[in-house]
């Protein structure tokens, strides 16, 4: 009978201990938080390996400084191969297994989009870094915020400016990806609409010889005078130095604009000269412009990593930096009260101060950070480093008239 | 006409490369009777082994080709000799298997390291020279024109070697039956190192002769593998001969496609498919390929 009593006894406290709840977390366990971007191919892993550097040199600042809310900050990173299936098996992940209060980073557009639906289905915040496709705030989805531009807040204004300089047939170069045709199309819009005629070539970011196709541009009568790339990373590079090898562009005829993948030192290595008198589009605050933060990043990355960060680097420390003043806020690590510290932050960062405004028209600008510093930039000697490059637009911090070679 | 031979110059210059990285491709196939899935990683270790020779030892651009060649070839023999070859022996029971696993994980395993020895920024050497050839309408940077006149030497060299040399012609005989070519005194595994090892130095050679064209990286080899597994396919299995004109003309259906596909917008993002179309095309005509014989040998 005994033996019995203590059978059903020691089943009922083995019950009682699964019906209780787990220990809540000790006051001195991490903030787990989650990194998406790529880190391997085909990602365009030299733009995830700037942003994971940035990420983790604001934590080690953060938990150097006795972390937030008492508690420190630990970042799982995901590679997640500029593939959308392992974008979203790397936020099932980070979500059901590391338990992270948000999931922060992305390059790559395409895998940003498969990586919201997790997040909005588990409520888990998600903050974007460098993903420019409209359809990602578009979306309105409750999780979803975004630091890096939409398409529309920067190629519009791009778009503007060529039609200002007064090019008359521009081709628009654009990777097959969800940011590339998405960018292209809201060019193309703009020009349209102000009676620019334009071409439109496709890109495979698998591609090595655009040369048929350079050849084709220059086949056309007339010929492009202005070609813009939409197109992320270093896949520019090719094109830039075949472009320049055919006597196509940059050249007085034929004016070549980029973005931030030739920003990286590397350009000058790879495209040589050619890259003299690129026009990039920028999303970094000029130097002029720096606040003491941004001049004390830019130090501590160089020292640590042995290069100057670009833009994607900047917003990655800066997204990082936002989530944590969001649970700062919030007064915890609580993901629903982290998404509604987000709604109301007005945080200052290395690049700009960010703020996340639930406006609804147009539909992309829902928590889409919008006074997204943006600049073209002109290199304009050999070896120049993108904060000594004149810039061209805005007005505001123009440092050159004119672009270069004159016509 | 000037506009059909700028697209076919360009088109032949880079079917000349995609011939060099097939033929090993064909070469390694013949006689191990093995797919090295690794052969992409192996044009992407010669590029970055020509840069390092150009940029770390001084060496001048076609020094850094050759360097890079020889240390490839190098590679190939040690890789055959301690992985390969117990694919030989009574230890490794799923022959087949076993080879597509270890070529794969060459690839993974590559790859990776490069990404932590190499990095993960675009390198580029030096360019052979710099400009570009210009002859009435034709455009030729002299970058392409050196690494094709390079490209004809080494397919002109390897296809005398076949023929005209001992060693090549044991090669050959391995490839048709190492069985008979054992009883008539050729050792079928020296002549397994010595294919794998001049596929290995072939397909280093090519990434060397396209690293002042396009720029190293440590996945630069993924789309070249896929292209050299069509052109084999296309050439005839186990043609040497087959891969150059196969790798010839799919750099020509490539680059005319592009250049005149009705669609301007589309006609870049369809390189690719160009390739894939001929190969369907081709295999429908001749399913045994351009040069292939229903048996395997190397020609």
């Amino acid at each position: 009978m005994n033996r019995h009593l203590h059978l059903h006894l020691g089943a009922a406290l083995a019950l009682a201990m699964l019906a209780l709840p787990a220990p809540p977390a000790m006051a001195e366990d991490p903030i787990a938080i989650g990194w998406v971007g790529p880190l391997s191919p085909p990602g365009n892993y030299s733009g995830g390996q700037e942003m994971q550097w940035a990420v983790q040199l604001g934590v080690d600042q953060i938990n150097k400084a006795g972390g937030v809310l008492g508690r420190q900050i630990a970042v799982t990173y995901e590679d997640t191969k500029g593939q959308p299936a392992e974008g979203s098996a790397a936020a099932v992940r980070l979500i059901t297994k590391d338990n992270v209060s948000a999931i922060i980073g992305e390059f790559h557009s395409s895998v940003a989009l498969a990586e919201i639906e997790e997040a909005h289905k588990y409520g888990v915040p998600w903050v974007g870094t460098d993903v420019w496709a409209d359809a990602i705030t578009a979306k309105q989805y409750p999780e979803v915020f975004r630091l890096a531009p939409a398409n529309s807040l920067v190629y519009v204004k791009a778009a503007d400016w060529t039609a200002e300089q007064g090019f008359k047939n521009i081709a628009i170069v654009a990777e097959n990806t969800d940011f590339g045709q998405g960018g292209a199309k809201v060019i193309a819009d703009e020009l349209k609409a102000k009676n620019v005629p334009y071409t439109m070539a496709t890109v495979d970011l698998n591609q090595q010889d655009f040369t048929p196709a350079l050849l084709r541009l220059m086949s056309q009568s007339p010929r492009p005078d202005a070609i813009q790339m939409v197109i992320a990373g270093q896949a520019q590079y090719q094109l830039v130095k075949q472009a320049c090898q055919l006597g196509l562009a940059p050249t007085a005829q034929t004016a070549l604009i980029g973005s931030s993948g030739l920003l990286q030192k590397e350009v000058w290595e790879v495209v040589g000269p050619c890259a003299k008198n690129l026009l990039i589009v920028n999303v970094a605050q000029p130097k002029s412009q720096w606040n003491d933060k941004a001049k004390d990043f830019v130090k501590a990355f160089t020292e640590r990593y042995n290069r100057a960060p670009t833009g994607v680097a900047l917003e990655a420390y800066d997204t990082l930096g936002v989530v944590v003043e969001a649970i700062r806020k919030a007064g915890s690590a609580d993901r629903t009260a982290i998404i509604k510290a987000l709604e109301e932050i007005k945080y200052e960062g290395v690049n700009a101060t960010y703020s996340f405004p639930t406006d609804k028209t147009p539909d992309w600008a829902y928590h889409q950070f919008k006074d997204v510093p943006f600049t073209i930039i002109q290199y304009t000697e050999e070896n120049q480093s993108p904060e000594d490059a004149a810039i061209v637009y805005p007005k505001k911090w123009a440092t050159a008239d004119k672009i270069l070679p004159g016509k | 006409m000037s506009y059909f031979l700028l697209l076919a110059v360009n088109g032949l210059v880079i079917g000349l490369i995609f011939a060099l990285v097939a033929s090993g491709l064909t070469l390694v196939f013949s006689v191990l009777k093995v797919v090295n899935f690794g052969h992409g990683s192996l044009y992407m270790l010669g590029g970055y082994a020509s840069y390092y020779l150009i940029t770390a030892l001084g060496l001048p651009s076609l020094a850094g080709v050759a360097g890079a060649m020889i240390a490839l070839f190098l590679f190939g023999v040690v890789f055959e000799r301690l992985v390969i070859a117990p694919m030989y022996t009574d230890r490794v029971e799923r022959k087949d298997e076993y080879a597509i696993i270890v070529t794969f994980g060459l690839t993974i395993l590559l790859t990776n390291l490069g990404l932590v020895v190499f990095g993960p920024f675009a390198k580029s050497p030096p360019s052979f020279m710099a400009g570009a050839l210009i002859f009435g309408p034709l455009i030729l940077p002299y970058d392409r024109l050196i690494a094709a006149i390079v490209a004809v030497v080494l397919l002109v060299g390897l296809t005398v070697f076949l023929k005209r040399t001992a060693l090549g012609q044991a090669l050959d005989a391995v490839s048709q039956s190492r069985e008979s070519a054992a009883v008539i005194g050729i050792d079928p595994r020296r002549m397994y190192t010595v294919a794998f090892g001049l596929g290995s130095a072939l397909a280093g050679g090519a990434g060397a002769l396209i690293a002042p064209i396009f720029a190293l990286s440590p996945s630069m080899g993924d789309l070249p593998a896929v292209q050299a597994f069509i052109i084999i396919v296309l050439g005839g299995m186990g043609s040497v001969g087959g891969s150059i004109a196969g790798g010839i003309l799919l750099g020509l259906v490539q680059g005319l496609g592009v250049g005149y596909l009705p669609d301007p917008n589309r006609a870049l993002a369809y390189t690719q498919a160009f390739g894939a179309l001929l190969l369907v095309v081709t295999l429908l005509l001749r399913p045994t390929g351009l040069f292939g014989r229903s048996h395997l040998r190397l020609e």
